[in-house]
């Protein structure tokens, strides 16, 4: 086997090899096979084992391969929750006028709720509903992390939808394509690779809170479960360096494999939904998907897959062209109706169980959340500039250079994927020695978070700076300095302010960890409303818990809308490259 | 013949003779979008057309005139706001059920190889197996494409990409074939021989009745391929003019017939005259005199060609005279035109000949020069019309405006104010009247 034979012969490659006898390929992906069949056996033990609210958590560093793969199951679990949240949510969003306008601000609005916010409700509710085992809690975990993955994989998903080709579409149209060919062939191609890279920022997006999502406190309720996420927040509860350092070990670990074995592959894969022509796209490897596309095993499985799918799929009759059909294939009307009207009436029961709770709350109360939303937001906004003021060279220096780009992208992912959180400790041993307390380190651990996003965006947008705008500005020898104001600046802003808002967004939700952290032992607090979220959650205060959460998700769609939108407008009137 | 005419009178006889009903047709139709801001925008108003059987319609027209939203009407994917749209006679439900379309940027699905680009719509008709891959390689074969079945259209040039598209519509055997700009995207020679293939694959059809509409604002192309040139104006659309487009087939771009109906076409879209002056088929029907527009050339390049070919003998090549006297086509084309309309030559072909009244017109003094100019003016509609309604004034005078208006009421879609200057100019040039600028009014020469 010809080990040299790259990524782009891979295909033919393929078919040679299936013609032989089965290679040391399929005997890796048996043993993985056999590998992952037995965690999985373990985790539903796990699972269906008698209820366990506090789990010890054992740290050594043998027992984090175990807690890693448990924590890897949940993760997964909660992708699988959130892709079909998207499918379904996404495209009746897209499908129904009527609909769309409950479920876009719906989804700004559970955007903008801080995981501490669900947490109360689903931990009681699930663990009220299976009393005995640990699938309540589990669930529960699981939901959490969900709320970390799915609302920006939606928002993508809902864009896709809505931005196909004109042509493509009518295409579709006149060649009679129903409801379902049109989503498989036209709309989930067309929405795949917006997809799969808001799957990865949703996958790193879900670990940002694991700390909490395996181990959180409800008044005098204590509820770890055993994972990654409990184990760090273990250690640091315990103030032990030496398990700290193997569990951020283990994270980057599941990070850097997660990406090999899962997300490469399958970027790579969907490069073939890729619409714009060209070939100057970096030509991108996987070299787990070359080994599975060598396989013997999976190439007999594809096969065996046609023939069943060949079987059973009947032929219709041969009818050459039928009329009257509808102009369009929608959604079918009375279902989204009646979908539609459960929804909201369950929205309003919703609300008014919420003003039953804030009733409780003084008046006093709301005017020191009020104060602190604003401590808060200050804070989010510092963060957003600090952030910008790296990103936007550093974004500029890679995204202009194809070999910076294709040194750093990937290691930059890694890095970005990485929970912030579990590395506080040691920002806040750092910030200590500096003498800075919570009150401005809490901005420096929001920018851990957030800055990546910045980044990633003015790094897309400079790649897709024009290449004969780069040409004019180097020909008319415009300075480094002047071509930044008249070139560079303007043509990465629409993508600098996408990044800002989802900057400031993720910024808002790691308030709640980051204006509230535990540190060898201690809890450090900073006034601000994330610290209030937390404080409330803990102390299972549920209306102010309630008054917090509503004021912050106010304060994020308010904010969005009176900001973030108008730049967004302006960004796309005055400074949009595509006509 | 003013083509609105022909038009409001083709339904009634459609509908006496069943045979020819139209495969589709668009009666009245105007069409709003709705805009954001303001006022709906008025995109076509009261367009009435037809496609029938066993023909290439072409609609013609600048950017903005609407023509690709006549084309999704007809197909039915845009209802319009107002007016009728029929499919064989009856009402349109929904989409056209005859139509297969080529879109202008191709409308090809970049994750699917040229096989499945193809196959994908042979399923969606709800075809067997079978009859899908037999299908789907046939029109990969009339296309050109054997080979590149397995390839994605971004590996495929644009003529290419465009092939994948007209097999993708061939392959229904679709009744109507519109096309959407198809060539504007893919290279000159590319679209050249594209074009003749599309004419080949639509010819060697079997009896089945088969049309296509094709939108585009290429002359050249539109020439070539039509059979009936639908001529749309802009802001908001309207129909001007169709013009019928009898060159023999197969077509050739170089021919002299091609770029002369090509001149003509691009005369009439930059609002320099109305067809149907040298139109062979408009003679069969107009009984009555009609009113022409006035060709933009003056007395004195008419005398000019007169005596150019007195010099050759009495006759020349169209081809010849414009290299000879170093004049664009187009100019040359008018001149020669205004001249037959007085009928000093005759254009057998490519030919311009001296008529006898030609002859007697270069042999004649002054005097008899502009006597005959006269009679050969007073036998055009618009001199006569206007000459008997200037000698029917008391003060022998009339007014501008009152003239501009005979123009307007029987050239709807001239460029009015032109036509008053070419009038006024030839009956100076005759004496028959001449025109007063500073008070406005014609009156009769002393």
């Amino acid at each position: 086997m010809s080990r040299s034979s790259s990524n782009t012969f891979g295909e033919s490659n393929a078919a040679l090899e299936s013609s032989r006898a089965p290679g040391w390929v399929d005997l890796l992906i048996v043993a993985g096979l056999v590998g992952a069949l037995y965690g999985l056996t373990r985790t539903v033990q796990e699972w269906t084992g008698a209820l366990r609210p506090t789990v010890d958590i054992d740290l050594s560093p043998t027992a984090l391969p175990r807690y890693a793969f448990f924590s890897l199951c949940r993760g997964l679990i909660a992708y699988v929750f959130s892709l079909g949240f998207t499918l379904a949510y996404g495209y009746w969003a897209a499908k129904d006028a009527r609909a769309e306008r409950v479920l876009l601000p719906l989804l700004d609005i559970l955007q903008s709720i801080p995981v501490l916010g669900f947490m109360p409700g689903l931990v009681l509710a699930l663990v009220a509903a299976f009393p005995r085992s640990n699938v309540g809690l589990e669930l529960a975990a699981v939901v959490m992390i969900f709320t970390g993955q799915a609302w920006n994989m939606t928002f993508s998903y809902y864009h896709s939808l809505r931005s196909v080709p004109q042509e493509q579409r009518e295409a579709a149209t006149v060649y009679r394509f129903n409801g379902w060919q049109r989503l498989r062939w036209v709309e989930l191609p067309f929405a795949t690779i917006g997809l799969v890279w808001n799957s990865m920022m949703s996958m790193a997006g879900g670990w940002f809170f694991l700390m909490i999502n395996e181990a959180f406190v409800l008044g005098d309720r204590d509820f770890r479960l055993p994972g990654l996420g409990s184990y760090m927040s273990v250690a640091v509860a315990r103030g032990d360096s030496a398990a700290m350092a193997w569990a951020v070990l283990a994270m980057t670990a599941m990070i850097v494999l997660l990406d090999q074995l899962l997300w490469r592959p399958v970027v790579v894969w969907a490069q073939k939904f890729r619409t714009e022509e060209g070939g100057e796209v970096a030509q991108m490897g996987s070299w787990f998907l070359t080994l599975l596309r060598r396989s013997t095993l999976v190439a007999a499985l594809k096969q065996a897959g046609r023939r069943r799918a060949q079987d059973s799929a009947p032929a219709r009759p041969s009818v050459m062209l039928r009329a009257g059909r509808r102009l369009s294939p929608r959604l079918p009307r009375q279902v989204s109706h009646v979908l539609l009207v459960v929804l909201v009436l369950a929205l309003l029961v919703g609300a008014g169980r919420l003003m039953l709770i804030l009733r409780d709350v003084p008046l006093a109360h709301w005017g020191d959340t009020l104060g602190k939303a604003l401590l808060t937001l200050g804070r989010v906004l510092l963060a957003t500039c600090l952030g910008t003021v790296w990103a936007v060279p550093a974004g500029l220096a890679i995204g202009l250079s194809p070999r910076l780009s294709r040194l750093l992208q990937p290691v930059i992912q890694v890095v970005a994927s990485f929970p912030a959180p579990m590395l506080f400790p040691m920002v806040i041993a750092a910030l200590t020695v500096l003498g800075v307390g919570l009150g401005w380190g809490s901005m420096w651990l929001m920018l851990l978070g957030t800055q990546w996003y910045i980044l990633f965006n003015v790094v897309a947008g400079a790649t897709a700076i024009p290449a004969d705008l780069r040409e004019m500005a180097a020909s008319y020898r415009l300075g480094v300095w002047r071509r930044f104001w008249s070139l560079y600046l303007p043509a990465v802003f629409p993508y600098l302010v996408t990044g800002w808002v989802t900057a400031a967004g993720g910024a808002w939700n790691a308030s709640i960890v980051s204006e509230y952290v535990t540190f060898r032992g201690h809890v450090l607090t900073a006034p601000g409303l994330g610290s209030q979220i937390s404080e409330a959650a803990a102390s299972a205060n549920f209306p102010l818990l309630s008054a917090s959460v509503v004021v912050m998700s106010v304060m994020v769609v308010t904010f969005n809308r009176l900001v973030w939108r108008r730049l967004h407008r302006l960004a796309e009137t005055r400074f949009s490259l595509s006509k | 013949m003013s083509i609105d005419r022909v038009i409001a009178a083709q339904p009634l006889d459609a509908q006496v003779a069943s045979a020819s009903v139209p495969l589709c047709e668009l009666r009245g139709v105007s069409h709003s979008f709705a805009q954001p801001h303001g006022a709906p925008l008025l995109v076509l108003e009261d367009v009435s057309l037809q496609v029938h059987p066993n023909e290439v319609v072409c609609l013609l027209g600048p950017s903005g005139c609407g023509k690709s939203t006549v084309l999704r009407i007809l197909a039915g994917l845009v209802r319009p706001t107002r007016g009728e749209v029929l499919y064989r006679g009856r009402p349109l439900q929904g989409l056209n059920p005859g139509v297969a379309i080529v879109f202008q940027s191709f409308a090809l699905y970049p994750w699917m190889t040229v096989a499945q680009n193809v196959e994908v719509v042979l399923k969606a008709a709800g075809l067997g197996r079978e009859e899908i891959s037999a299908r789907a390689s046939q029109a990969i074969r009339k296309v050109g494409l054997e080979g590149f079945e397995r390839a994605y259209p971004r590996e495929l040039s644009g003529g290419m990409k465009q092939r994948v598209g007209m097999a993708r519509a061939f392959s229904l055997n679709p009744e109507l074939l519109f096309m959407d700009e198809p060539f504007s995207q893919v290279d000159a020679l590319t679209a050249e021989s594209l074009r003749a293939e599309v004419l080949d694959i639509w010819a060697a059809k079997d009896k089945q009745a088969s049309s296509i509409l094709m939108v585009s604002h290429d002359i050249k192309e539109v020439v070539y391929m039509a059979d009936r040139i639908v001529v749309l104006g802009a802001h908001p659309g309207v129909v001007r003019t169709v013009v019928e487009n009898r060159l023999p087939r197969p077509r050739d771009y170089r021919s002299p017939e091609l770029l002369q109906m090509v001149d003509r076409l691009h005369d009439i879209i930059t609002g320099h005259e109305l067809p149907d002056t040298v139109e062979p088929a408009a003679s069969v029907s107009t009984p009555v005199t009609p009113v022409e527009p006035l060709p933009d050339a003056s007395g004195g390049e008419l005398v000019g060609l007169l005596e150019y070919l007195d010099a050759r003998g009495g006759r020349e090549e169209l081809f010849r005279i414009a290299a000879d006297t170093d004049q664009e086509f187009g100019k040359v084309i008018n001149v020669v035109k205004a001249a037959e309309m007085l009928d000093f030559v005759d254009t057998p072909k490519r030919q311009v000949v001296l008529s006898p009244c030609g002859v007697r017109f270069l042999k004649g003094d002054a005097t008899e020069r502009k006597r005959l100019w006269r009679e050969q003016l007073l036998q055009l509609g618009l001199f006569r019309k206007v000459w008997t309604a200037l000698e029917q004034q008391p003060r022998k005078e009339l007014s501008r405006e009152l003239v501009l208006d005979l123009i307007v009421l029987s050239m709807p879609s001239e460029d009015y104010e032109r036509i008053f200057d070419t009038l006024a100019r030839w009956a100076r040039f005759g004496e028959l009247f001449t025109y007063d600028e500073n008070r406005g009014v014609l009156q009769e020469s002393e």
